[in-house]
Parts: structure tokens; sequence; C-alpha cells
């Protein structure tokens, strides 16, 4: 009798309990969308500049977000290349060399970087540009350089456990074919389980890409600057759209402003919402791929 | 090839470690000088030379905690649901909703807090500015939960088929299966996701600084502003690189750096405990 | 006697269309030919002039970049001072010892003051000094011991690197506590909207600041304007710094006989300040 009735009261409570997140987060997202659809345009990204004189650096963009989407592209761009090597290699080493006890003392590193709170890793890149200026050159601070490799290392991580389980879950059958035909472990790495265990490297990519977009805590420690025109130098500061977005928050000046701030927010919103689902799917894709293909070989 | 891997792997762990030196040397004149432990305990007010960080460890500590109180059950429900209560394709549509929640960017749950959430919490307290940490808290459990939904279902989906189907086949209708074969099977993943979400919520920078209101009291109501480490070392961090304040953003990420290592080591050894148990 | 000033107001006019255009022209003209980056960061009553002023250089001149961060006076004059950025702008004059250790060079190119702010939809719009002292250190917790609602007052201050908020401790509180459990806010633009969507707050805002999206309250019978601070009968006023490390040199020096030109002083004085020229 009494497990019937919890039987029902947790059915009861699970409905609830999606439901409640559910609505949450429409009225979080329809609000943005409701409050910034109409900033949406061309205008809120050129202002008044000619989308093509701006985008060939003909012009400059004084008043629409064009330094900002600019900013945060570049930001991406650098980090994910200096993050993709390292995680990528490390995932390998892991996966394919690392035993015993190195194996677990460097996993355990791994997921302690993994854990560490962006502010903390934003903290550790302010000092080490600080450290940098003091003595090294003078000519060195915070800058897009030290955001973009802080990024990196908040998302190593996540590029080296997606390469390693993408690595791991592959078949057996998959690693000795080659092998058995004569190819040797570095060819068979590189011409078979790379290849075969690629959707899930990428999964993990993207999801770097997302994390790096969206990352306030650390640029706002690094070099992130509320204006400073489009990024010239990796040694400069820059703008960036998440901190775009804090900024106007706590500070506009008018509704024009704040709008602007609406706007950045769906503009990043839409963009890592997708790239996150982007990369369950792959990662979808690549789990599927490898369940079917163990027993079938 | 294998000493490119194997450099790359010496250099990702000595980010890890370089990190945590990097706090320990530029706190040390803080260590020597004995004032690390007491600063866990006293008040922050830097114009009497008081540098403590215990306001910031009780704010901290409460709005992850309260995050946690209220994302936990939302978390549960929702997972149950996606991993078997619920028809396949509602499943489905929650599962690749959560998935996109996951990449909502906290700048983003911020804004939205700031202009709709702050202003409500205002008005139902009837006292306070809305900065406090039952706002932030809230909006946390939001951010919180597409991580500890993702990490229960995965555990639920873990129970081995053969266990379901023979619950299902012996008459159990799904709340059964999962209530009294699913659940019990899956407490270690279900203390994996509340420590991970706790890690989230006492890692996260944005949401309390721009609504849990940054007052260096400590907090004594849900309705209270209070600041959070997090939150403290975004603030501060422009002073003076000599002065005390600046010295005590390290022993503020050190106090950080403790928490979330110590749930990573928690999630470890609850994974080693299990695993020898079963 | 009527025909001379006529003459004169004519002549008067004629400067006045002329002036401004030739200096325009010519302040702005300097920076033609000029290469680089210009890092300026502190003080957060000073960026809208910043931002203004790097918008109109960097239209004449797109080889020229301009960045501006906050972080308050105090993070203006340490990372100006450690050579962080080339110009740090400070809501207050950098104190002797600062001077000393980093052998700081200032401007101070307009003149401020610092305002009691509340909620337009608040009815109290006049406090003493002895009520304002009390609100802040809280002593005074509900608006109606000032004549105001029945409700809790919510005090709203600002970070200790504000110049603004040292300004305003010392001329307003004597150098009296802020209570902690008063709400933080890291700038004078933070510290509008605030105080502008929260109907029980008090804050203290740059007077350039204040708009009619806040109330600027009078304390003890003198509003805070732009016609008081000047004429100094408010008494709680402040310089605006922009300091370097050295005498300026380059872009930074241009840039700050830019602020210091006529058309750099008629953006400051656009901006709710009073121009020192």
């Amino acid at each position: 009798m009494s497990r019937r009735w919890i039987e029902r009261g947790f059915t009861v409570f699970a409905f609830a309990a999606a439901g409640i997140l559910m609505a949450v987060t429409m009225v979080l997202t329809g609000y943005l969308v409701m409050k910034g659809w109409n900033s949406l345009g061309l205008e809120l990204v050129f202002g008044t500049t000619r989308p093509m004189d701006a985008l060939c650096l003909r012009r400059p963009v004084l008043d629409g977000l064009f330094p900002a989407v600019a900013g945060t592209f570049a930001l991406v761009a650098l980090s994910v290349s200096i993050a993709l090597p390292l995680g990528i290699g490390t995932g390998i080493f892991m996966s394919e060399f690392a035993s015993g006890a190195l194996k677990r003392m460097f996993s355990l590193f791994y997921d302690i970087l993994a854990g560490s709170p962006s502010i903390v890793v934003g903290l550790f890149g302010f000092s080490i540009s600080i450290f940098l200026h003091r003595y090294v050159s003078g000519q060195l601070y915070p800058c897009l350089l030290i955001s973009a490799l802080s990024l990196a290392f908040l998302v190593l991580p996540y590029l080296i456990r997606s390469t390693q389980t993408a690595l791991e879950n592959l078949p057996p059958e998959v690693r000795l074919t080659a092998l058995a035909l004569g190819a040797s472990p570095v060819q068979n790495l590189f011409y078979v389980l790379i290849p075969r265990s690629l959707p899930g490297i990428l999964s993990g990519v993207v999801l770097s890409i997302g994390r790096c977009a969206e990352d306030t805590a650390v640029i706002m420690l690094t070099g992130v600057a509320a204006s400073a025109g489009l990024p010239r130098s990796v040694f400069g500061n820059y703008e960036a759209l998440p901190f775009h977005i804090y900024t106007v928050s706590s500070q506009y000046m008018d509704s024009a402003e704040l709008a602007t701030g609406y706007g950045a927010s769906i503009l990043l919103f839409g963009v890592t919402s997708s790239l996150f689902l982007f990369s369950f799917i792959i990662k979808n894709i690549a789990t599927a791929r490898t369940a079917v293909s163990g027993p079938g070989l | 090839m294998k000493p490119f891997f194997f450099i790359s792997a010496v250099i990702s762990a000595c980010v890890s470690v370089c990190i945590v030196l990097f706090m320990i040397i530029l706190g040390l004149p803080l260590f020597r000088e004995g004032l690390f432990f007491s600063m866990l305990t006293s008040p922050w007010n830097p114009s009497n030379g008081v540098f403590g960080l215990y306001p910031m460890i009780i704010g901290t500590l409460g709005i992850s905690s309260l995050a946690l109180v209220f994302g936990f059950p939302l978390s549960l429900g929702t997972a149950a649901l996606i991993s078997g209560l619920a028809p396949k394709p509602l499943a489905a549509v929650l599962r690749k909703t959560v998935q996109a929640m996951t990449g909502i960017p906290t700048v983003v749950y911020g804004f939205i807090g700031v202009f709709l959430l702050v202003p409500l919490i205002r008005n139902l307290a009837g006292e306070g500015s809305g900065m406090c940490i039952l706002s932030s808290a809230l909006l946390l459990s939001v951010l919180i939960s597409p991580t500890m939904i993702l990490t229960f279902s995965d555990t639920f989906d873990q129970v081995p088929v053969k266990t379901r189907m023979a619950a299902t086949a012996l008459g159990a209708t799904p709340v059964q299966t999962f209530l009294w074969v699913v659940l019990p099977a899956s407490k270690k993943g279900l203390v994996t996701g509340l420590i991970l979400g706790m890690g989230r919520a006492m890692g996260d920078t944005l949401i309390a600084l721009m609504i849990s209101g940054n007052a260096i009291a400590v907090p004594d109501s849900l309705f209270s502003p209070a600041r959070t480490l997090t939150a403290h070392i975004a603030l501060v961090i422009a002073s003076d690189f000599d002065s005390p304040e600046f010295k005590t953003l390290f022993a503020c990420g050190l106090v950080l750096y403790g928490f979330t290592a110590l749930s990573t080591l928690a999630v470890r050894a609850i994974d080693t405990v299990f695993r020898s148990e079963s | 006697m009527k025909t001379t000033t006529l003459k004169n107001m004519a002549l008067a006019f004629i400067l006045i269309l002329l002036i401004p255009t030739g200096l325009m022209a010519g302040s702005l003209d300097s920076f033609k030919g000029e290469k680089g980056s210009l890092k300026i960061s502190g003080g957060t009553a000073h960026i809208p002039v910043m931002k203004d002023a790097a918008k109109r250089i960097m239209a004449v001149n797109p080889d020229i970049q301009i960045s501006i961060a906050g972080g308050g006076s105090g993070v203006g004059i340490t990372q100006v001072g450690e050579g962080l950025v080339d110009i740090g702008n400070s809501g207050r004059k950098p104190k002797d010892e600062e001077i000393a250790k980093y052998g700081l060079s200032m401007v101070e190119w307009a003149i401020d003051g610092v305002g009691v702010a509340v909620n337009p939809a608040n009815p109290v719009g006049s406090l003493t000094k002895a009520q304002i002292t009390d609100i802040f250190s809280g002593k005074i917790t509900h608006w109606n011991q000032v004549g105001g609602v029945d409700k809790a007052i919510n005090v709203y201050t600002r970070d200790e690197a504000s110049g603004t908020r040292e300004v305003f401790g010392e001329k307003a509180l004597n150098k009296g506590p802020i209570t902690t459990k008063a709400v933080v806010v890291a700038s004078n633009g933070a510290m509008k909207s605030s105080v502008a969507t929260d109907p029980y707050a008090i804050g203290y805002v740059s007077v350039g600041h204040m708009d009619k999206s806040v109330k600027a309250v009078s304390m003890d019978g003198v509003a805070p304007t732009v016609d008081t601070v000047k004429s100094r009968k408010y008494p709680i006023a402040r310089g605006l710094y922009s300091n370097t490390k050295g005498t300026p040199k380059g872009l930074a020096k241009k840039f700050l006989d830019y602020l210091m030109s006529a058309e750099g002083q008629s953006l400051a004085e656009s901006h709710g300040f009073i121009p020192v020229k």
C-alpha cells in the first residue's frame, strides 16, 4: 500500500521536476528572445558601417558588436589551436602508451585541472602575465595571447578526455586488423585508430570551442577591455561578446546600449547552445558506430 | 611519435601542477607570516588592515549548497523521466533540451537574472535589493542541473538491461523498476553527480558576481547579499601588486582550488570504493 | 553703445563658430599618420569621455587602437605605475606616496562632483550630512526615519579600488564606516543603473553620470548639480585625473593634449563634467 503511494508520488514528482525545469528554461530564454528580438539584425553587429566595409577592414565599426564578435572569434581560434595538438597528443598518450601508476597520476592531474574553476585559471594567467611583465619584458601584459593560453588550459581536459575515451572505446578487432596485416603501430594509429575515433575527438573539439566562446571569468582577468576596437595583435587588448554582456548588464548608459546586451546574449546563447548540442550529436553518432561495428566485424 | 605524445602529456600535467604551485608561491608570504589560517576565520576590512576571507567562504558554501538543495530534486526527477519513466519520444526531447541547456553561457544566465529574477525576488521578499543568496542559488540551480541530470541518467542507463528486463518480466511497471531496481543500484552515480554539481556551483563566477550583491558581511538570511570567493577574485584583482589585498587573492584561489581538488578526489574515491564493492 | 554690443556679440558669435571648428580639425589632426596602440584603464567616471574621445580618434585614424578598461581609480594608478597601461585614470588625486613610488605625472582635465542618488520613485529628496553618514554606516535603516516610506534602506557602495568611494567617504562621511551589508557594485555606471532599478536604494555616483533615471539628493539643502559643484556650493567635488608614468610621450601625450583641447573640454562638458579651461 505504502509502496504504491511512493511510486505514484515519485511519478508525480518526476513530472513536476522536469516540468519546472523546462518551464524555467522556457521563461528564461523566452524573456531573452522577447526582449532582444528587435535588436537582432545586421545593424547590431555592424552599426552604421556597411557590412562589406567592416569585413574588409576598410572602415572601423564604432557602434556595433563587430569588434566583440571578431575578438571572440580570434580568441576561440587561437586558444583551440593551442589546446588542440596538446590535448589530442595527451589523449593519444593516455590511451595508447600510458599504463600503471603513471597513467593514474596523470589522469588525476587532468581531473583536477578539469575541476578547476575558470576564475582560478584566469588568476593563473594573470599572474603569469605579471611575472612575464616584471621579469621578461616590459612590453608584455595581459593580452589576447595570455587569454587564449589560459582558455587553452581550461579546455585541455575536455580534449584529453574525449580523445582518450574515443580511442579506448574502439573495439579490439579494429585495433588488431591492420597490425595483423603488417602495419606498424604508428601507421595503425594514424590510418586506422585516429580516423575511426574522429567523431569522438571532434565532439570534444566542438565542446571546447563552445567553452572558449562563453567563458567570461578567465578573460576578465587576462586582457579583455570594455572598448578596444578590432584585435590587431596577439599582444594587445581586445573585446569579447561575453564580457560585453557582462559590462552592459551593470552599466548600460541608455536603452540602446541595453538592447545590444540582449542582442549579444541571444547571439552568444545561439552559438554556444548549438555547438554543445552538435557536440552531443557527434558523440552519439560515434558511440552508435562503435556499438554497431563491434559485434559486426 | 611516442615522445611527442609523452611530451604533450607531461605539459598538460605540468599545467595542472603549475596552477597550484603559482598560487602557493604567490601566497607564500601569507603562509610565512602565519596569516593564512587566521584569514580563513576573520572578516574582510581592508581599511583596518584585516584581510580575512571568512565571509566569502561562507558565501560560497551557502550559495552552492542552496543551489544543490534546489537543483538536486529537479535533476533527479528529470533524469528519472529521461531514463525510463517517460515515453521514448518525450525522453528524447527532454534529453536534447538538457544537452542544449549545458550550452547556455553563465554570463547570459547572469544577464537574464539581473533584469528578470532580481526585481522578482525584491518584490517577493518585500525587503532588500533582490541581489541576494536566494537569487543566485536559484539561478545556479538551473545552471548546474544539466550536469547533474546527464550524470544521473548515464548512471541509470548503465544498470544492466538484463536486470531491468527481469524486473519488467516479473510485471514491474517502469516506476517500480526505476524505484526498486535502478535507483538502489545507482548510489555511486548520484553522489558523483552531486559532487560535480557542487563543484560547478562553487566554481561559477559570473552569476554570483552579477546577482548576489557582493556585500562583505557574513550573510544571515536568504535575502542577504553575499560575496563568493570567485566574485571576490574578480572584484579585487585590480589592486596594487604589492598590497596585502593582492596576496589574499592567491589565498582565495588556493581555497577554491582546495575545494575543487577535494571534490575531484572524492569522486575518484567513491569510484574505487564502489568498484571494490561490486 | 548699442552698436558696439551688437558688434561684439556678432564678433563673439563668429569666434564661437570659428574656434571650435578650427581647433577640432587641429586637435584631431595631430593623430594623422600615427600608428600603434594606447591602453587606458582605471577610473570608471572617466569612461564615457574616454570612449567618445577614442571613437573620434579611431574614426579619423583607424591605424590607432585605443583600449579602455575600468577597474576603479586604485587600479588605474597601480596599473599605470606597473607599466601595464599607458594612461591610468583616477577620480581622486593620486596620493603623494603613489606619485613618489611610481613617478606619476598627472593631468587634471575636468572637475566632477559625487552626489547621493536615490530611485526617482523615492519621496526623499533631501538629507542632512548627519543623516547621510548614519544611513551609510547602517545606523538609520528605514526610509521612514528620514521622511520616506516604511521600507528598509538598501545601501549600495563601491569596491575599495574606487576613487568615488574614497572621495565620498572622506568628504561626505568624514571617513566614517560604510555598512558591510551594503551591496557592492564595480563602477559608476553600475551604481547608476542599480539605483535606477531598486526603489529603496541609496548610493553615491559621479555628478557627470547623474541623469533622470536616478534622483539626486540634496545634502544640507544643496543639490549636487554641475552648477553647484562649479560654484563650490556643493562640497563633494574632485578632479578627474589621467596619469602617466613619467612625462607623457607619444600617443599618450597626444591623447592627453586632445582632452585638454577645446574639443576635448567640450566633450567633458557634454558628459556633465566641469571643464578646467
